[in-house]
């Protein structure tokens, strides 16, 4: 791009080309399993021949898993998820990098850990955090004997309850919390020069004036990047939103893709199954597309 | 035109004043199931079919996409304070929770609420499995299937048969005789978890071969496994060898083509599936292949006995009002008619449960023509002869572990990595460990 | 602002205590950089000075930490030293036999060798084929737009119909592979050979960390200005060597991250791409120790036994974390 290098730029083509292929083959197998009827589907090896069923097959999964106002959820569910995570990881980020205060290194690595147990394993006991998220507080309380004492003095029960089932709250909540989006900001905020720092703190700037007006911008293309993948993230989520949403407006599509599946002994008409998982990777893949335009490249250096 | 418009809104408003309900809204229940897929759309059409037949109670019906989540997230919701009503538990999941404190027993269900049941229109093999020492049913049977020999009459008569093998001696000659004449894949097996219960539980069950200990671990929670000294062991030895040679070949999804699908597309002439899907092969195969069912085959000189029953039942949980209670034994009661049996029958390969359902599809001729000709076999497996003759079932703890370790073995030994005797000795020390974990984790619990 | 041409350079400082050498090369290279430091912190970095603000901005995050994780994960962790009822009404204290029966079963460290595999196979395989693609999009030739879009696609692909296609794809008697089988008879056959069944599950899962470690490659790719690539092209450096020399030293924080993201994930994420594919098979060759825990927990209800598996786990990924930390991080170059 700044000198001719004509070699390395055929050799460039053709490397991303085949990667281009690698990376829409899955696609193109789920998009051509869509187009097939009942048969052909289950044929090994399928044909890769599209058939001519498509129109009907996402019909029948729109029909069956109720698309419609399953995906506007799901848009309003990944997309609280993405801003949520963006927000609080930057925050906490920049709480880490640019203060100091006892037990930093400890929150970071409690924040960090958060990574390590997959949800599935505590299914149980988050479900009843989720049922009543004033729970474990309750138990501290009553634990501590601070409620007994409550209860005599002032002849008060507290009994905290605040239930997030079938609530937007209940769903995006607890996936905000997670580290990935923490450990990202802290890599980009301490590539940031102390001059920066020092110079706001001469002008008089506080804190979140600094975060505001430099470090912000500043994080335009991480922001960008983690916001992506972390509303992709967020869409595929299937196992919390099916144990908190019991009621069927609330539903999310990833979760009703899986009903779609061919089950045992169901009849195995993945045809409609791979039709309403493409109608359903529709919004994030546009998401991905639409994000790019943040990925510009700035032409000199960034200045205060 | 006008007259039209102001015809039809004013029929719009004459309806929307209809449609305020005058009555009290219908008691909401929730019943979370594990089916998916073509299955799941039948469930809904079940719970559907109950909500439009009354007034009184509607059924939310939920998939939670496969039997472990439904059982999974029923858990986390009990625990949490917020169980639905009736949920789907397949089989390897009963013993659970049935030594658990957490359902109302069906009997006891309906008798509260006022219902009489028979409880002897149920099969008998399909009453033992979910039953309690005592006989008393702690839950319904849903969607119930049994394991079937299926096979493909066109290249059997191309070896000159016209019945399918009763024996495996026979089979085994059958297989022989298909790879002579030209047949790539005459018997089609798998071997992965999800699959081993054909090979060890339906073989145990129609052989007579005790799994275990106690009953099959119905006579108590200190049962050890014995199925690396039964006839299980001849089993797996010559399925090993018809394998190497040739004869049997194993259909996963992991090499391409599953064993059902390779019997629907001819690939295979033989196999071992439920008759749960008899109606898939019907959809998916060649309308052109003759195909059939037949009981499982036995070794010679041996007796049969009833196959075992597999799938799931529904069980109550407590945690709910007097009137959730009445809306879930209306639809539990409502499930259990004869209409309702010939229409599950009808949209899924499941077979009715009750005397009664299966007596009313034979008098409507369900049995007599095609798609569904040939599913009685599944019926007949199941009663060859009167209860209490062996196990109804199999009553293990933390069993789904122990089919694990089965496949795990099994796979050892079509990988040459360990000899049949060894794989299945290791095996069964393996489980028995497992079993005595579960055990010591119900200590003092007796079985109900 | 002035930019000596130090500036530009990377111009070493003395170090202060035990800390790694700070450069102040790379997108700010319009700012002045200090030659000596003079606070005497440990770290060497700025900082506001306001304790309560410091915690106030990170109380949310600790206050989700622990309502959403830390306490149920405590609930969880705690069945690791009983013998847990699934549906609850009590459960039997054995203390620490839990752990002695999983750490004395060869089976267990089988599975722990399996995702030591696992993890370096799919952690290198998709960071380094990530990172080529990155560099060669961040070229901006014709077409780089869909590209960037494009690569990015695997990540946002429903797990089902992942499971679908590449089942398609390395079947051995279905796709691609029946070809590969039909010139070797019995080559490939991920149901009975580990070793084929590992490669697809490190395949299935790089393929999608691929696309992951691509947009983060990218982004910070992207955020160098095009000014210092042409100062440095000016400099006489050819294409390969400001990748080598300039373009992914300015990677190091995003690669740090990336590795230490990767290794967890492949740890602890990849149950799903197991269930789907091999389930643990063939004969445990892909019997990662998170799919364990799966199997055990979530589908056979064993839940102190997923809860003992759970913390050795968590312990083992802690461990090989810090060590990165500090074994890596020591040698990455921030500013």
């Amino acid at each position: 791009m700044v000198e001719r290098t004509p070699i390395a730029d055929i050799l460039t083509q053709i490397l991303l080309f085949l990667a281009l292929l690698a990376a829409l083959a899955p696609f193109g197998i789920v998009a051509i399993a869509a187009t097939q009827d009942l048969r052909t589907v289950n044929q090994v090896p399928m044909p890769l021949i599209p058939g001519h069923d498509l129109a009907k097959n996402i019909v029948e999964a729109w029909a069956r898993a109720d698309l419609g106002r399953k995906i506007v959820n799901s848009i309003l569910f990944a997309g609280g998820v993405a801003a949520g995570k963006v927000v609080i990881a930057g925050l906490s980020a920049f709480s880490l990098v640019f203060f100091r205060y006892r037990g930093r290194v400890l929150i970071f690595w409690l924040i960090f850990i958060t990574l390590m147990l997959p949800l599935e394993v505590r299914i149980v006991p988050t479900y009843a955090v989720a049922a009543n998220v004033l729970s474990p507080y309750q138990t501290l309380l009553d634990l501590t004997g601070i409620s007994w004492l409550i209860e005599k003095v002032t002849s008060v029960r507290i009994a905290l309850q605040w239930g997030l089932l079938n609530t937007y709250t209940g769903l995006i909540l607890p996936l905000i919390a997670t580290a990935t989006g923490t450990f990202l900001y802290r890599q980009f905020f301490r590539t940031i020069p102390d001059e920066l720092i020092e110079a706001a703190k001469m002008d008089g700037a506080g804190a979140l004036r600094f975060l505001k007006d430099i470090l912000v911008p500043l994080s335009k293309t991480n922001m960008a990047a983690l916001g992506t993948i972390m509303f992709v993230w967020g869409w595929n989520q299937y196992l919390w939103p099916l144990l908190v949403t019991t009621d069927a407006a609330h539903g999310t599509a990833v979760m009703e893709l899986k009903e779609l599946i061919p089950g045992s002994f169901g009849i195995p008409d993945w045809n409609v199954a791979m039709a309403g998982t493409l109608v359903i990777m529709l919004p994030p893949l546009l998401v991905v597309v639409l994000m790019q335009r943040w990925f510009v490249r700035g032409l000199i250096a960034t200045e205060k | 035109m006008r007259t039209t418009l102001f015809s039809a809104i004013s029929t719009l408003a004459f309806a929307c004043l209809l449609a305020t309900p005058a009555t009290a809204d219908p008691v909401k229940i929730d019943f979370w199931y594990g089916n998916s897929g073509d299955i799941s759309k039948r469930v809904q059409e079940v719970c559907q079919h109950f909500n439009d037949s009354q007034k009184d109670y509607q059924v939310v019906c939920t998939s939670q996409g496969s039997y472990y989540a439904a059982v999974q997230n029923t858990i986390a919701a009990f625990r949490g304070g917020k169980p639905p009503t009736i949920v789907q538990v397949f089989d390897v999941g009963t013993l659970d929770l049935m030594l658990s404190d957490a359902y109302y027993p069906a009997n006891k269900l309906m008798a509260d609420n006022g219902y009489k049941v028979d409880w002897n229109n149920y099969f008998p093999g399909i009453r033992a499995y979910y039953a309690s020492s005592k006989g008393d049913m702690f839950s319904f049977p849903f969607n119930s299937s049994t394991a079937l020999l299926y096979w493909n009459k066109d290249a059997f008569q191309k070896i000159g048969k016209t019945e399918a093998p009763k024996t495996w001696e026979e089979a085994a000659a059958d297989m022989k005789a298909l790879k002579d004449a030209g047949y790539d894949c005459p018997f089609a097996f798998d071997i992965s978890e999800e699959e081993s219960w054909q090979l060890m539980e339906q073989f145990s069950a129609v052989h007579g071969e005790p799994i275990a200990t106690k009953n099959n671990g119905f006579g108590g929670l200190d049962a050890e496994l014995t199925f690396n000294k039964t006839k299980f062991v001849k089993f797996a030895t010559d399925l090993k060898n018809w394998y190497d040679q040739g004869l049997a070949k194993i259909k996963s999804p992991k090499t391409g083509e599953d064993y059902v699908a390779a019997f629907a597309s001819g690939h295979c002439q033989m196999t071992l599936t439920s008759v749960g899907d008899h109606g898939n092969i019907g959809r998916t195969a060649d309308p052109n292949m003759h195909w059939d069912v037949a009981m499982l085959p036995v070794y010679e000189g041996t007796k049969r006995h009833n196959s075992f029953v597999g799938g799931a039942s529904l069980w109550v949980l407590k945690g709910h009002s007097p009137q959730e209670y009445k809306a879930a034994a209306a639809f539990l009661n409502f499930i259990s008619q004869p209409e309702q049996a010939l229409f599950w029958s009808t949209v899924t390969g499941y077979i009715p449960v009750t005397k009664t359902g299966f007596e009313y599809m034979k008098s409507h001729g369900f049995y007599d023509k095609p798609p569904y000709k040939g599913r009685e076999t599944a019926i007949a497996e199941l009663n060859v002869e009167p209860v209490g003759s062996g196990p109804g079932g199999i009553r293990l703890g933390n069993f789904l572990q122990i089919r694990g370790e089965l496949s795990n073995g099994l796979q050892e030994i079509f990988a040459n990595k360990k000899d049949v005797q060894q794989a299945l000795d290791e095996t069964v020390q393996r489980g028995n460990a497992i079993l005595r974990r579960f055990e010591a984790t119900y200590k003092g619990k007796q079985l109900p | 602002m002035t930019t000596s041409d130090s500036e530009l350079g990377l111009v070493p400082r003395p170090l202060v205590g035990g800390e790694a050498p700070e450069r102040s090369a790379g997108r700010f290279a319009g700012v002045p950089a200090s030659r000596k430091r003079e606070r005497a912190q440990m770290e060497g970095r700025a900082f506001f000075t306001s304790h309560w603000l410091g915690i106030a901005l990170i109380a949310p995050q600790i206050l989700l930490i622990f309502t959403f994780f830390y306490w149920p994960a405590g609930v969880a962790l705690f069945w690791a030293f009983t013998l847990e009822r699934p549906w609850g009404g009590g459960n039997e204290w054995v203390g620490l036999a839990n752990f002695t029966a999983m750490l004395s079963d060869p089976v267990y460290w089988n599975s722990i060798v399996s995702s030591a595999i696992f993890a370096a196979a799919s952690t290198g395989l998709a960071m380094s084929t990530a990172l080529v693609l990155a560099l060669l999009t961040d070229r901006e030739l014709r077409g780089s737009r869909i590209y960037r879009s494009v690569l990015v696609w695997p990540f946002a692909i429903a797990a089902p119909a992942l499971g679908m296609a590449f089942r398609f794809i390395l079947a051995p008697e279905a796709g691609f592979m029946a070809f590969v089988n039909k010139i070797w008879p019995g080559l490939w056959n991920p149901a009975l050979h580990g070793a084929d069944a590992m490669i697809c599950i490190v395949i299935a899962f790089s393929w999608k960390y691929i696309s992951y470690d691509f947009i983060f490659f990218l982004a910070a790719l992207q955020a160098i200005p095009k000014s210092l690539i042409e100062a440095a092209a000016m400099d006489g450096a050819g294409l390969l060597r400001r990748m080598r020399d300039m373009q992914i030293p300015l990677l190091a924080p995003t690669l740090f991250f990336l590795i230490v993201i990767n290794l967890t994930d492949s740890f602890t994420d990849s149950f799903g791409i197991v269930d789907i594919m091999t389930q643990g098979g063939p004969a445990r060759a892909t019997e990662l120790m998170v799919y364990k825990i799966y199997f055990d927990g979530f589908k056979g209800l064993d839940y102190s036994g997923a809860a003992a598996q759970s913390i050795i786990l968590m312990l083992l990924v802690i461990v090989l974390t810090i060590a990165q930390f500090r074994f890596v991080e020591r040698r990455i170059h921030y500013k």
